[in-house]
């Protein structure tokens, strides 16, 4: 009983810590100027308006940043994905020279990294001439090398004699792979396409860099630069964030189940 | 079959690119600059030797740097394990009430670094914060060097608790349940069940979490840059933010390519060092 | 799979060059990069859209401009485009003094004398600021200067007036200080930690003019040698500063000083003449807020304040660069922007004009920033150095380490002379022949 009493108030108080930032941005977002600038700070508005949201919709440029935000992420995890699936494939399922050196030579990357090279890859970039263009954005998160690991890991896995059997049928690699090699490997290849997803959603610092112009802003970098709070409009800043946070946590509440199921199945210890 | 290494070869050419691109080649062109001495504009200005390598070791603030990543990694390391165990411990049962648990501990992975960021600062804000009120203390937390550290360390737990929750818990729901009911049957309580069979069952995952959590200690700049700037008195500056600072703004190119060099050059090391011991630990078997 | 890569590169390719589409319209596009925010964000804004509906529609020019967050993240911006790929500069960026030394020495700099634009209306204090050996480097336009802040109800309660030198703070501290009854401060004379900004005034103003580093702070030249040192600029400081910290009643905190005092807890505070409507309303009448001259470091220290703020660059010399310069320092311009932000106006045609003349009289916190750069010596001009960013925060640290007793002044002056010598041998090595 005193267990079940304790296990219950460390849940309880783990969850108010772990809640309590994304609450309170919440709460905020309803705040009226007053609240903020008061002798004492508040948990709740004083009196809840929504003039904050319309503020932060009436930007400009906020809807703009969304959308940058969306489609950055959406290609970053198609291309990795695609980029990661052909290689693991050429890997597992093909003989060929230097195979074993240019496996090394790609996951040796892993070694490398991205952090301390921002400077020489921001002269890429900028040498390319793709500086504020979504190209900018994605390039260097296209490939990464624990990712092929992983892929790899759960290609092998698959056997080739399913691949001996696609060609005698004459069926193209491409066929094979994605009718047949992915949907094997399918918790794998959402678990990749996910987490790419959100890492490029999340990423601040580079998108930072390699965007100079309003409109190619990501919303991690445009609702830093809203500078609502500059003009006193502190709730306009908060309801910013809770917009872009809510729906993610609708997807997050609605695909909760799938995904710990997804890597339940996955992991092997 | 020429033909099929062809294939091959074009199937592994975009990540090859890619890995050439933004890794191989910036890092050879950082490893030659860091024995040059360049200007701003990136001009060739001489043969440095060793010199920007001194330079960089002399220069008080890079040290201090050091000793700031290597508090914030000791910090942040065991507070982002226990919390993080702790929450995919507590609700790795399946109970009534735990998919509303799962969920907040999922809910920090909805918002980003950023979002956070500008969160905490308010929450931490000036002497009248929330945070203040809410503990009955009377402390400037970003405005004091020891408490701004801190809160740079809670931000960072919740920017990978989200992501370490999911990992451990699904470690500990895949563990075969045989196990622990043969644990029970023997009169294992939860408490031994827990540390005497689980926990070490998911070890593997646990050190992966840890080596997460150790890189991305060692390697933290974005948050101090929207949390801190680094400040208050420079205190909270890391490494990687210190790069930041004099590769972007102050155009510094000595201290740009060095680091990166040597960041590298550690990182390999202490891969190597760990792929050696674990030779070791298996040959011990 | 070949659909789908395909459909891939023309969705990559393709919304880059939507999203430059507004240069269909035929304009020319003049980019800003600037770093206004909240009000002044807001009347740019507008001074921007009125120019883009009028002048530019007529002579087929239009500003785009892009706020790129703090006036040291632009130049951050900046230095990475020029470092990198000349063609992503902008065509004008709104710069702070911390730039100066870096576009002192930049050959993609236009200066306001080669692009021909007539300054003789421009307050001579601003030019000062901006002005190197190579002639005007930026157009002053975000111009503002330090301004003592303090709670005129709290001084007039106790028959005090603002104090002119740190020792008559020093000597008033503990009547406007406050603690409760188990002794903990409720309310600070003073919050704050200078920094090279203040200092700025507190150094820069010691015997009537004294620089921090030879070339005239670096105006005329790339800055070799600290003076601060030998000279006992800094020292002659820190000892004021340290007998106010020994009061008791010196907040140290290096940020967050507005907050504090717009709740009551900071009797006085420094702050740009530019944060006034932002501190007026932060206080939203709990009391009068008072605006003084900046406190002297001593009796000798006449030289005043000098002027800060950001001035505009340029990196094109096309004539819409021009026509936009001129526009932006017209009186006109100048008029609504020194109204709406509380920046002082660059243009000396207004201070004669009868609507400024009588926004001043119902707005006497405004005319106190413009008596002061009056009575300033315009020789007293900001410090331009490499790593600006870095000594910046080195100058807090040490400065609070001294107030805290940490440290003791002979090891703050020497930190310092040592900081600021590297950043300057360092950028030297670097970067000059």
């Amino acid at each position: 009983m005193l267990a079940r009493i304790s296990r219950f108030i460390l849940t309880l108080l783990l969850c108010i810590i772990i809640a309590f930032p994304l609450f309170y941005c919440i709460s905020m977002s309803f705040f009226t100027n007053i609240d903020f600038t008061d002798a004492y700070a508040h948990f709740l508005p004083s009196h809840p308006v929504l003039d904050n949201f319309r503020t932060a919709l009436q930007n400009r440029y906020y809807p703009r940043f969304i959308i940058n935000s969306l489609l950055t992420s959406a290609l970053t995890a198609i291309g990795r994905t695609l980029i990661t699936v052909m290689a693991a494939f050429a890997f597992t399922h093909i003989r060929f020279r230097f195979r074993q050196i240019l496996l090394i030579a790609l996951l040796g990357t892993m070694f490398i990294p991205p952090d301390a090279l921002l400077y020489p890859n921001y002269r890429t970039i900028a040498g390319l001439g793709l500086i504020d263009t979504y190209a900018a954005i994605i390039l260097p998160s296209l490939f990464s090398a624990s990712a092929l690991l992983l892929m790899i890991s759960s290609f092998v896995s698959a056997g080739q004699e399913y691949y001996d059997a696609a060609r005698i049928d004459g069926a193209k690699d491409s066929v094979y792979i994605a009718k047949i090699l992915c949907p094997m490997a399918g918790s794998v290849v959402f678990t990749l396409f996910l987490q790419a997803f959100i890492s490029s959603f999340n990423s601040y610092l580079w998108p930072l860099l390699v965007t100079n112009r309003n409109s190619m802003r990501t919303v991690q970098v445009g609702i830093t630069m809203l500078g609502f709070a500059d003009g006193g409009e502190y709730g306009a800043q908060f309801a910013a964030i809770t917009i872009i946070v809510l729906p993610f946590l609708i997807i997050l509440g609605l695909g909760r189940k799938r995904l710990s199921e997804y890597l339940s199945g996955e992991i092997r210890l | 079959m020429k033909r099929r290494e062809l294939k091959a070869f074009a199937y592994i050419a975009p990540a090859l690119v890619m890995a050439l691109l933004f890794s191989y080649l910036p890092l050879i062109r950082s490893f030659i600059s860091s024995f040059l001495t360049i200007s701003q504009s990136g001009q060739i200005r001489g043969f440095a030797g060793f010199g920007n390598y001194i330079r960089l070791f002399s220069d008080d603030a890079f040290i201090r740097s050091i000793g700031h990543t290597i508090i914030f990694t000791l910090l942040f390391v065991p507070l982002n394990t226990v919390l993080t165990t702790a929450a995919a411990a507590l609700t790795r049962r399946k109970r009534k009430m735990s998919p509303v648990a799962e969920f907040i501990f999922l809910s920090p992975m909805a918002v980003s670094l950023s979002a956070y960021a500008i969160v905490f600062s308010e929450m931490f804000r000036g002497r009248i914060s929330i945070i203040n009120r809410m503990f009955s203390t009377d402390i400037a937390w970003l405005e004091s060097p020891g408490t701004a550290m801190l809160v740079l360390v809670i931000l960072g737990v919740f920017l990978d608790f989200g992501i370490d929750y999911i990992l451990l818990l699904s470690a500990f729901r895949s563990i075969d349940k045989d196990v622990i009911d043969a644990a029970r049957l023997d009169g294992a309580g939860p408490m031994q069940s827990l540390f005497l069979i689980e926990l070490p069952m998911i070890k593997p995952m646990l050190s992966a979490t840890v080596f997460m959590a150790i890189k991305d200690a060692l390697l933290i700049s974005a948050p101090v840059m929207v949390l801190t700037e680094g400040g208050p008195f420079r205190s909270t500056e890391t490494v990687m933010y210190y790069y930041y600072l004099e590769a972007f703004r102050s155009g510094n190119r000595a201290v740009e390519s060095t680091i990166a060099t040597l960041s590298v050059s550690i990182s390999i090391a202490a891969m190597a060092a760990i792929s050696l011991r674990r030779r070791h630990a298996r040959k011990d078997f | 799979m070949k659909k789908l890569l395909s459909y891939l590169l023309v969705v990559l390719t393709a919304f880059p060059l939507i999203a430059m589409g507004s240069s269909e319209s035929g304009k020319e596009i003049v980019t800003i990069w600037h770093c206004s925010s909240g009000r002044a964000g807001t009347a740019l804004e507008e001074i921007i859209d009125e120019f883009n509906s009028t002048i530019g529609e007529e002579k087929g020019i239009e500003i785009e401009a892009v706020y790129q967050g703090l006036a040291n993240d632009v130049i951050t911006k900046v230095k990475a485009a020029a470092s990198a790929d000349i063609s992503s500069l902008p065509d004008i960026a709104q710069l702070d003094a911390t730039a100066c030394l870096d576009m002192m020495n930049a050959d993609y700099l236009y200066t306001i004398d080669e692009l021909g634009i007539d300054t003789s209306d421009i307050m001579p204090q601003a030019m000062g600021a901006f002005t190197s050996y190579k002639g005007l480097l930026g157009m002053p336009f975000s111009c503002s200067l330090l301004l003592a802040y303090y709670n005129k109800t709290l001084f007039d309660s106790l028959s005090l007036k603002a104090p002119e030198t740190l020792d008559e703070l020093t000597a008033i501290a503990p009547l406007l200080g406050e603690k409760d009854s188990s002794g903990n401060v409720t309310r600070y004379a003073f919050a704050g930690v200078p920094t090279t900004y203040e200092l700025g005034a507190f150094i820069g103003a010691q015997k009537g003019l004294s620089y921090f580093v030879d070339m005239e702070n670096g105006h005329q030249g790339t800055p070799t040698e600290v003076l601060f040192g030998k000279e006992g600029t800094f020292r002659n400081f820190l000892e004021h500063w340290k007998a106010l910290a020994d009061t008791g009643y010196l907040n140290s905190i290096p940020s967050g000083t507005t907050a504090e005092f717009a709740s009551g807890r900071a009797a006085m505070i420094l702050a740009s003449s530019s944060n006034l409507t932002r501190i007026l309303a932060d206080v939203s009448g709990r009391f009068e807020v008072g605006t003084a001259f900046v406190p002297k470091t001593d009796e000798n220290a006449t030289g005043g304040v000098n002027i800060g703020g950001e001035a505009l660059f340029c990196y094109s010399d096309s004539d819409a660069v021009k026509t936009v310069i001129e526009y932006l320092i017209s009186t006109e311009v100048q008029m609504k922007w020194s109204q709406a932000t509380g920046y002082v106006a660059v243009n000396t045609e207004i201070y004669s004009n009868p609507e400024y003349i009588a926004f001043l009289e119902s707005n006497p916190a405004y005319s106190k920033a413009i008596e002061q750069a009056e009575a300033s010596n315009p020789k007293v001009v900001g410090i331009w150095l490499p790593s600006a960013y870095q000594i910046y925060y080195s100058f807090q640290s040490n400065i609070m380490e001294v107030a805290a007793g940490s440290i003791t002044i002979d090891q703050a002056v020497d930190n310092m002379v040592s900081i600021v010598q590297t950043a300057l041998d360092e950028y030297a090595r670097a970067n000059i022949d």
